[in-house]
């Protein structure tokens, strides 16, 4: 049962995480666009399930929201598979997409991560960018503390590999 | 290349997740390892290099009104679901009104319960950061010119800073159907909100109280406007504001504005 002061508690609880639950969505589908759409119905799914947030402990609020995101972006794209829109997911016309828009050297890093693969690019981002604990990380991507820890370091790897390979 | 295993154990080490025990067995080693050493910098490198020139985003204004306005709408329908709970209560009553013809009187309060539900939302709504008012002022010439081209009608404004509940400001609001103007006063720490839209011409009503989740809401009519006044503040404080508002309203009828 959902009361009309639910809206407000929930909004309190979630809303300050936004900036958190957008860097997240944005990494996740490489596009300002999509990402704006998986928020916004990211923060409308938590509210549906806000009863079950409220009833686990030692969950953040944050972690929480990012959860959602991640599903929510995960199962967007799958639903966008055949959708115009995802041609940016293909690694060639992504990363040409990403130099034309931003042709400096600068870029190389960010260019790097958005090419990790998803399991790889969200530890990075929710450790890196948000610095989630290696538990949270396990809630959010749903996979145990010991993968979470493998996948991170497997993704760090990976980065510095993508970062000599471009001196 | 670094002994098999080291990387994520580095890794953790760095990311202050390692236990004690294991951390203090790691450093042992880096200080002996060169090459453990080594990997350790690069991996410190990485980081400040993610840190420098990976950005966070910021949700854009945009996004976050958008989302407000979902939420808006998705919290509606479900709300009333919520009440699924008195609603046999209100069938049964209805009923029973019915067999007393009066089937009209039992909508009214449905509806007036419904509507004090929205009224008492959109105040809680209001206290959160940056939602009080659109138009911040205590000078009640600048807040009722504001209302102009944004209703259908011109609320009566009244600043009663002299009996202690200073005008804070007016917002637009969306209640019953309708847009509706919300002003908005002060009293010590206390927000009251005002909520009032014209209505058919009809008899005037005395203030009709209800309390909710610890706020008190009062409503009431006059021949020409429906109020709705609600504050977390003290049911004689409050009663005291509306009787100044209701005096104020009934002067500005006689005086023929």
């Amino acid at each position: 049962m959902l009361e009309s002061t639910d809206l407000a508690r929930f909004e309190a609880a979630v809303l300050p995480h936004l900036d958190a639950a957008y860097t997240l969505a944005r990494y996740l589908t490489r596009n300002d666009h999509d990402a704006e759409d998986v928020v916004q119905d990211a923060c409308v799914r938590a509210l549906k399930y806000f009863d079950t947030f409220r009833g686990e402990q030692g969950t953040s609020a944050r972690a929480w929201l990012l959860t959602i995101v991640r599903n929510t972006a995960y199962s967007w794209h799958k639903g966008h598979r055949n959708d115009a829109l995802t041609t940016e997911f293909d690694e060639t016309e992504h990363s040409r997409a990403v130099a034309d828009a931003d042709p400096e050297a600068k870029e190389t890093l960010s260019r790097a991560l958005d090419r990790l693969a998803p399991e790889f690019r969200e530890v990075i981002v929710l450790r890196e960018l948000q610095g989630l604990s290696y538990k949270e990380i396990s809630d959010v991507a749903g996979v145990p503390i010991g993968t979470v820890m493998s996948r991170l370091s497997r993704a760090r790897t990976q980065l510095q590999r993508a970062l000599r390979k471009e001196d | 290349m670094t002994h098999p295993g080291f990387e994520a154990q580095v890794d953790a080490y760095l990311d202050g997740e390692l236990a004690a025990t294991d951390a203090r067995e790691l450093e042992a080693h880096l200080a002996q390892c060169a090459e453990c050493a080594r990997f350790r910098d690069g991996r410190l490198a990485l980081r400040a290099a993610i840190a420098a020139e990976v950005p966070a985003f910021q949700a854009s204004d945009v996004l976050r009104g958008r989302v407000r306005a979902a939420l808006k709408t998705s919290a509606r329908p479900s709300r009333f679901n919520l009440q699924t709970w008195w609603r046999p209560l209100a069938l049964a009553a209805s009923f029973a009104v019915v067999a007393l013809g009066s089937w009209s009187l039992a909508l009214q309060r449905a509806a007036g319960a419904a509507l004090a539900d929205d009224v008492l939302s959109s105040h809680i709504r209001s206290l959160m950061p940056g939602h009080l008012t659109d138009v911040v002022s205590s000078d009640q010439h600048t807040v009722k010119p504001w209302f102009n081209g944004k209703l259908d009608y011109s609320p009566p404004v009244h600043d009663f800073v002299a009996q202690g509940f200073p005008l804070v400001g007016g917002r637009l609001d969306y209640l019953d159907g309708r847009t509706v103007a919300v002003l908005t006063y002060g009293r010590r720490q206390h927000f009251i909100n005002v909520f009032l839209w014209p209505r058919a011409r009809g008899p005037s009503g005395a203030p009709n109280a209800r309390d909710r989740q610890g706020y008190h809401l009062l409503h009431w009519t006059t021949p020409a406007y429906a109020y709705w006044v609600v504050s977390d503040l003290g049911p004689a404080e409050l009663g005291d504001f509306v009787l100044l508002v209701q005096r104020a309203d009934s002067a500005e009828t006689r005086g023929g504005t």
